[in-house]
């Protein structure tokens, strides 16, 4: 299966054009997004309402016991920002990532096969979800209320916040492609998703040595979360080309395990694909 | 005496609507704006009992809305209904215990469970004592072909098999009145017809008054003795099925193949379709003697064949529909003034 | 009006209850989320125990007793309102009310008949889940033994299934009034969420003992203890006279909520304007 391939001629030309190309989808979601303006609306306050039932509950579990797993109440806060901003960044992004598996089972790759442009980078950015914008601006808003308005944290929060969208999304579609080499892989992925998210949203420290290496590796938590809460906290900028690099490896990684399943992939027994 | 009757039914709903622009959404959040639509408007008609109507009408007519108004969902906001001698909505209870329905995409079945265990259900619903249920049951069994299934979840039927079931369910209590709503949509040519012959069974046997609607013509032409018409809220025909066609035989097409080419234009009447050889045309038998169209056809040369057609009922209604008002579609077909021919495609056919 | 007998309703009730028996692949997912739940939740209490062993009078296993038991309401009897919007904006409604029974005990049957399964699954995975992270529950009688602590046992056992036998008729009634806001054109969905939310906070995720007091004095007077806090304090801190009070607060809560329920119904069935056409 080679279509689809980067042709590497001219590298510079391939990524001008590429992000022209994610530029003109990204554009077009936008636009579907604002359709749904009632809807943003409501999900958004929706996901503020559950936000703030969680950030209760630590507030009073703090309260009673002090810092947990050596996270104070600003600590969990600044985690559930990473979360919440590189979450959505991840799905305004690439909002087919979770629903890659499917698309994958459903023969609906037949479409992006056909169009002059890489699959993976294609499938993932042609849609994207109306509910992550308000994952996204949450972060922000919550910064503002745990940090202030100092602008070297906010470039530093959105610089972190890179990486970890890359990381959330080069994950959950590494989960999704697994549809490539199981029948239905739809509770497998699910469970990875769920994993990564749950396990991201509480302090690290709670969780013993050998849960820890899965959170620096399978699922990668550590790097969504917690690493950036340290280099934040830090105000350590030389660490945000490491974790670039982190990003770099497991978007290469997923997509390398995409290109595997491609070989695989047999155009789906859909009634409109065939026709 | 009358099992349903309409009068002067009417029913408005109030929707919101959005105004256009930026910040729509807000301005309609803060002031909202509503306005009227009359989905029915006075409707008047009355249905005997154990007849068999069709009520038809084009999407958004008003169809679901006046059944829902007889079964005692929505309230009139005019006029009144009466279905068995109750008033729907306020003895809503009682009438429900003698008035089954079937909306061809509802399901009244439990997805993952056999038919049986619905109708064990529906029995308890209806109060129906076990011995009851058992011996109507297996007389529903019986005549619906349900035996291979009646253990079978229902997620597993097909669609034919399930709307059987559906029909049956709706049955098992015995209603003095049967709502259908579409009840063949979706079903292949043989399950359509075994659901006609079903459904016109039921009647006959149960002496039930049957009420349905479909879009389908070959329902009511089977099944039903009469026709009921609405279009924009109101009633445009209301007649037997015999009347109704009898719109149609004012209109003939006739068609002719000769062996060898010849002037295929008649004094008064030019073919709608020709080659050659063949032509088809089409008699308003009101202003032509059919007769003598096809004798001078006869006498033009050597016929090799020779067809005379009723326009399909389907055109007739198709002109009924694409009315734009409730006098044009009630002259529709009559030859009256104002019966304005909306060019039915399926000529000659 | 009241219509139906209590056969009508049982046998709503346990044919619901199969169809989800039927097809156990639905418990799969819900099984999942709240096992890694009640996992994380173990370590975020073995953190918060790291340098005490009793917090607000919960020892940790307590703690962890009480969120697996506080859980199982929200898991099994958090959906009658997506299931009752559904039908309702669906136009299912319409086959619903032209039925001869009472349409409010009707779905009650139905739909908590469902759920019970559901719930059942839930507590049996919790127990073993529990057992398996923290050990056996503390115990209803400590320092009793022999027969005085087998119906201590006994007598905690059958409070606490009747105490979320009841915290999910609550749940449902509540739910129902909510959902059933749908017969008025406009969005519903705000209000439940923040019904769930307040559900959240108020007793699932952490007992009520922990809350400022000015908080946890205020909540007992709202329905939410009793929707989650009722069976899991049951669970974990059982004594006669506060269980009774528990279960009997919860009944006073049902009563209003089945009439708040029916008052909705009886304004919003009048007014009904089912999507027709």
């Amino acid at each position: 299966m080679t279509m689809g391939t980067i042709r590497m001629a001219r590298p510079l030309g391939r990524i001008r054009a590429y992000a022209r190309f994610m530029g003109a989808a990204f554009a077009f979601n936008l636009k579907a997004t604002l359709e749904y303006r009632v809807n943003f609306v409501l999900q958004f306050f929706g996901m503020l309402l559950n936000n703030a039932a969680f950030a209760a509950f630590w507030m009073v579990l703090i309260e009673r016991t002090g810092a947990v797993g050596g996270y104070g109440f600003s600590d969990v806060m600044l985690v559930w920002a990473f979360v919440s901003t590189s979450f959505g960044l991840a799905h305004i992004v690439f909002g087919n990532v979770r629903h890659l598996g499917r698309i994958v089972m459903e023969g609906g790759l037949d479409v992006y096969l056909l169009q002059p442009k890489d699959v993976w980078v294609n499938v993932l950015s042609s849609r994207t979800i109306v509910s992550a914008w308000g994952d996204f601006a949450y972060g922000f808003i919550v910064l503002a209320l745990t940090s202030g308005t100092d602008l070297q944290r906010f470039a530093l929060f959105a610089a972190l916040a890179v990486p970890g969208a890359l990381i959330f999304a080069a994950t959950f579609a590494a989960a999704e492609s697994l549809a490539f080499f199981m029948g239905n892989s739809s509770a497998v992925s699910s469970a990875l998703t769920e994993f990564m998210l749950s396990f991201s949203l509480y302090p690290e420290g709670i969780y013993g040595p050998g849960m820890r290496w899965a959170l620096y590796s399978i699922v990668p938590s550590g790097f969504v979360a917690f690493m950036p809460l340290r280099v934040f906290k830090s105000l350590d900028w030389g660490l945000v080309p490491v974790l670039c690099l982190v990003a770099a490896v497991y978007v290469g990684l997923s997509y390398g395990l995409f290109r595997l399943g491609l070989g695989r992939y047999e155009s789906g027994n859909r009634m409109d694909a065939r026709v | 005496m009358a099992a349903i009757v309409a009068d002067r039914l009417s029913k408005t709903f109030s929707t919101r609507v959005r105004p256009a622009g930026r910040l729509s959404a807000l301005r309609s959040f803060l002031r909202p704006e509503n306005r009227d639509v009359e989905a029915v408007k006075g409707v008047s008609f009355e249905v005997g009992e154990g007849e068999v109507v069709a009520f038809l009408g084009p999407n958004g007519a008003g169809k679901s809305t006046t059944i829902k108004m007889l079964m005692g969902i929505l309230r009139p906001s005019g006029g009144s209904a009466s279905v068995l001698g109750l008033d729907p909505v306020r003895d809503r209870l009682e009438l429900s215990r003698c008035v089954g329905a079937v909306f061809g995409q509802k399901s009244q079945l439990w997805f993952h469970l056999p038919p049986s265990d619905s109708f064990r259900l529906l029995g308890a619903i209806y109060e129906i004592d076990d011995d009851d249920r058992k011996w109507r049951e297996a007389e529903l069994i019986e005549r619906f072909g349900l035996a291979p299934f009646w253990d079978v979840p229902v997620r597993k039927l097909s669609l034919g098999e399930r709307i059987r079931c559906e029909i049956a369910a709706s049955l098992l209590p015995a209603p003095l009145v049967l709502f259908l709503d579409e009840p063949t949509i979706g079903l292949d040519v043989v399950a359509k017809r075994e659901i006609r012959q079903l459904l016109a069974d039921a009647a006959r046997i149960d002496d039930t008054t049957v009420f349905m609607t479909s879009h389908d013509m070959g329902d009511i032409e089977k099944v039903c003795k009469r026709a009921i018409i609405i279009h924009h809220g109101e009633v445009v025909v209301d007649e037997t099925m015999k009347d109704l066609r009898h719109r149609a035989l004012s209109k003939k097409y006739v068609g002719v193949r000769y062996a060898s080419p010849v002037n295929l234009d008649l004094p008064s009447l030019s073919p709608v379709k020709r080659t050659a050889v063949a032509a088809s045309y089409e008699v308003d038998t009101r202003e032509h003697s059919l007769a003598e169209v096809v004798r001078a056809l006869a006498a033009k040369g050597e016929l090799e064949d020779i067809t005379v057609e009723d326009e399909p009922l389907e055109n007739v209604i198709a002109g009924i529909y694409s009315a734009r008002t409730g006098a044009e579609a009630q002259a529709f077909g009559t030859g009256l003034p104002g019966a304005g021919r909306a060019a039915p495609e399926a000529l000659g056919a | 009006m009241r219509s139906g007998s209590l056969r009508t309703y049982s046998i709503a009730a346990s044919t619901s209850m199969r169809e989800r028996l039927a097809y156990p692949g639905n418990f799969a997912g819900s099984m999942f989320t709240y096992a890694l739940f009640v996992f994380i939740f173990s370590r975020v209490w073995a953190g918060a125990y790291a340098g005490a062993t009793e917090i607000a009078g919960y020892t940790m296993r307590m703690a962890v007793w009480y969120f697996i038991i506080a859980e199982i309401p929200s898991f099994g009897f958090g959906r009658f309102f997506w299931t009752l919007s559904r039908d309702m904006k669906s136009g299912q409604v319409a086959y619903l009310l032209a039925r001869p029974y009472d349409f409010v005990s009707y779905n009650y049957a139905e739909k908590l008949g469902g759920s019970l399964a559901e719930a059942g699954v839930i507590l049996a995975e919790g127990i073993a889940v529990g057992l398996l992270l923290v050990g056996l529950p503390p115990a209803a009688a400590p320092g009793a033994a022999g027969l005085a602590s087998a119906l201590s046992e006994a007598g905690r056992l059958g409070f606490l299934v009747v105490s979320l036998l009841l915290a999910g008729t609550l749940n449902y009634f509540l739910q129902a009034a909510l959902a059933m806001t749908a017969f008025w054109p406009e969005e519903n969905e705000a209000f439940f969420w923040i019904f769930q939310k307040l559900t959240l906070v108020v007793g699932t995720l952490i007992p009520i003992e922990f809350l400022p007091r000015w908080a946890a004095r205020l909540a007992v007077w709202t329905p939410f203890p009793y929707l989650s806090y009722a069976p899991a304090r049951i669970a974990v801190a059982f004594s006669l006279p506060e269980a009774l009070s528990l279960v009997a607060r919860q009944s006073l809560w049902i009563f209003a909520a089945v009439f708040l329920a029916r008052a909705v119904f009886s304004f919003g069935s009048r007014r009904l304007s089912v999507n027709g056409g």
